[in-house]
């Protein structure tokens, strides 16, 4: 009785051994960031790579950091497209996904697989083609121009798509049968069910969003409509010189704060949502 | 949303009222610009274009900052495929060639005909280095904006330390080699190069350079000599260092790894571009020292850097303001002091007469080296698909730092993937017959 009560503490503390070993291994990174942000000059300072904070630990790096762009502006204009992105996507997304999962049509499911081959193409070949779009539209070096091409979502409509699919119809004929017309039904009944989908959906496009660079640089030339990461770029990305490593490290602290401080205020309704869905098979 | 687009719209709205003030016949152009070395590079740029627009009202231009070589590059040519070309770019000095051959920058002859000069009057007052890459074909593409060359940083302390002479450093690859050995000691490497992607093709240009080689052929676009004694010499040292004499870590280091190493004195000696110099003098601490590339047969090496170019599809009104602007930032004054910022070398010869130019020399010694190995200096490597037809080389001289191939065999595949890149360009020239 003893040993195994022993045992299973033994176990038990192990795996939290374990866990946090694993756990520390895939914080180092953020860790190093941390501490470097903090470290004063430490592109001459031989421990540039150490994890131990320095005992006098210095706010110039975000200074600096702060300095070379107009953060201000650029979190105004990152939060802009990623909350522009997902509101459209939301609308786009629930509608196709309702349709592929519900209406029945010729074609449906041919047409269901054509829009799923955009998964397989690779952004920068798109590039020419959508800013080419842009500019015909007249959205060339506007943020309306940065969020254009992903006001569609192919992953969002497979995902939305199979949401409603799992959803049982009887909810949706009770309603029909108490002459609730389509909009309705899809308002009332189904997105209400349908919202563990739409968070996950939401996570991985505002993380996307957030941290895309290469098309927000194509598309904006004003710096009053650049965004975050060309704006992290502008430290992050010497060619021919070293590296500040202190600044560089603040810079990315300052981008990533946002999005690391509302996970962790969110997370519990994260789970939430996905545990208390009224989802039941 | 619709609050979101009307935000968006309003802001857009703002921008084309405050733009929209001095309303006269004012040329406004774009100029893209990457930032080569560090974000205060993307600060002075915007306030020198502030400066432009302030001293005249024909033109305004707007600065607008493009991350990386390659990204300006990318960036600029989508730009003019979507019909928005820029009317100026500062572009890495070896994208010419390429550049010319896919029709998206001009030549700018026309202009030189409008300001009644000839090239070689126009040129005359830049260092001779620098004209293959401003040409291409024979006719002016570019004009050079701020320059570099690969330089020798070491530090003196250790050399002290280890029994040699900071004044004597050294010059040849022997030298070199017995300097490393003597200066490696417990977790400090004698000797460490940039080896990530398009540094390492620019060392192995100065490498095989100073062992005699071309690298590529300068008077056509479809020719490499990566499987060339030069070469594959160069790049046997390079595996030595690492495998032989064991005075260079084994694996990639990246320029900012490099930098980082030097001014911890976890490396004694590094190679890395005159364009550092700044960077280096405002961050080491300990005493240190710069000299020539050392050589094995002759002192070259290739220059660097980027140079203004102008891109097709503009009207004729953009040419002529994207072109006034590039000979504000072309003048010995405002190179001058783009030089002094960054470490750069100023291409025009007559920016080094200016007294604070002589002042600043006298000041850093460093940089006047800098200079010194100007005369030795050859064109960068410039052909049909640079960037691939580079990163070819790359490639294999990675996996032999890495210990996963050797130099000999390296220098072949390169040389192999190479002439595959090139084969559509010779295929429409030398191997096109009547």
């Amino acid at each position: 009785m003893k040993t195994m009560r022993l045992r299973k503490h033994l176990s038990a503390s192990l795996l939290a051994a374990l866990l946090s070993a694993v756990a520390f291994l895939w914080a180092t990174p953020f860790l190093w960031t941390l501490v470097a942000s903090f470290r004063p000059e430490s592109a001459g300072s031989a421990d540039m790579a150490s994890l131990l904070p320095d005992r006098h630990p210095t706010l110039e790096n975000f200074r600096n950091a702060l300095e070379s762009g107009t953060f201000g502006i650029y979190y105004a204009n990152t939060l802009i497209v990623v909350a522009g992105v997902l509101a459209v996507q939301c609308v786009t997304v629930s509608l196709a996904g309702y349709a592929f999962a519900r209406l029945r049509f010729p074609g449906r499911d041919f047409l269901f697989y054509a829009f799923l081959l955009q998964l397989m193409l690779v952004p920068p070949a798109l590039i020419v083609p959508n800013l080419r779009t842009v500019v015909d539209l007249g959205l060339y070096d506007t943020l309306p121009g940065v969020m254009a091409p992903y006001f569609a979502s192919a992953f969002g409509t497979f995902l939305m798509r199979q949401t409603f699919l799992a959803l049982p119809r009887d909810f949706e004929e009770a309603a029909a049968i108490d002459g609730a017309p389509w909009w309705a039904i899809i308002w009332y009944v189904l997105l209400p069910m349908a919202k563990p989908g739409l968070v996950a959906f939401a996570i991985v496009s505002i993380t996307a969003h957030w941290n895309e660079f290469l098309w927000p640089l194509m598309v904006i030339n004003s710096p009053s409509n650049q965004t975050l990461t060309i704006g992290l770029a502008s430290f992050a990305m010497g060619a021919e010189g070293g590296k500040e490593w202190g600044v560089l490290a603040a810079g990315t602290l300052l981008v990533m704060a946002p999005l690391a401080v509302a996970f962790v205020a969110f997370q519990r309704r994260f789970v939430d949502s996905f545990v208390f869905s009224g989802v039941k098979g | 949303m619709t609050i979101v687009t009307r935000l968006g719209l309003g802001a857009l709205a703002l921008t084309f009222a405050s733009a929209a003030l001095p309303a006269w016949a004012q040329t406004k152009i774009e100029f893209f610009f990457p930032v080569p070395v560090e974000g205060k590079l993307a600060r002075e740029m915007t306030r020198l274009v502030k400066v432009y627009n302030e001293s005249q009202k024909d033109v305004e231009v707007t600065a607008v900052y493009t991350g990386g070589y390659d990204d300006t590059k990318l960036k600029a040519q989508a730009a003019a495929k979507a019909g928005k070309p820029p009317s100026v770019v500062l572009m890495s000095a070896n994208f010419n060639v390429d550049l010319k051959l896919s029709g998206d920058i001009i030549s700018l002859e026309p202009m030189l005909k409008a300001d009644e000069t000839t090239r070689d009057d126009y040129l005359k007052d830049f260092w001779p280095a620098l004209h293959a890459n401003a040409m291409v074909d024979g006719e002016l593409y570019g004009v050079p904006f701020h320059n570099s060359t690969p330089l020798l940083y070491y530090n003196v302390e250790h050399f002290k330390e280890a029994g040699l002479d900071p004044t004597k450093p050294p010059h040849t690859w022997a030298e070199l080699v017995d300097a490393a050995k003597k200066l490696t000691k417990g977790d400090r490497y004698g000797f460490l190069m940039p080896a990530g992607y398009d540094y390492l093709g620019w060392l192995m240009e100065a490498l095989s350079m100073s062992n005699g080689g071309r690298y590529f052929n300068e008077e056509y676009s479809g020719e490499v000599y990566y499987d060339q004694p030069s070469m594959l010499g160069a790049a046997r040292f390079v595996e030595d260092l690492i495998f032989k004499h064991k005075v260079m870590p084994q694996g990639v280091t990246e320029a900012g790894g490099v930098s980082t190493s030097f001014f911890a004195g976890k490396a004694s000696m590094v190679l890395l571009s005159t364009g550092s110099l700044s960077f280096i003098r405002e961050n080491m601490k300990q005493a240190y020292d710069v000299a020539f590339v050392p050589k094995n047969v002759r002192n070259a090496v290739p220059i660097g850097g980027a140079s203004l170019v102008m891109f097709a599809g503009q009207s004729e009104d953009s040419k002529k303001a994207g072109w006034k602007f590039i000979k504000w930032l072309t003048t010995p004054e405002t190179l001058g002091g783009w030089s002094r910022f960054t470490g750069y070398f100023a291409p025009r010869k007559s920016a080094y007469d200016k007294p604070e130019m002589k002042e600043f020399i006298a000041k850093n010694p460093d940089a006047k080296v800098a200079l010194d190995q100007l005369p030795y200096a050859k064109p960068w490597f410039a052909t049909y698909q640079t960037v691939a037809v580079r990163k070819a080389l790359e490639d294999e001289i990675q996996a032999m730092m890495n210990g996963k191939k050797k130099a000999d065999q390296a220098v072949k595949d390169a040389q192999k993937k190479a002439d595959e890149l090139m084969r559509p360009y010779v295929e429409q020239t030398s191997l096109k017959l009547p």
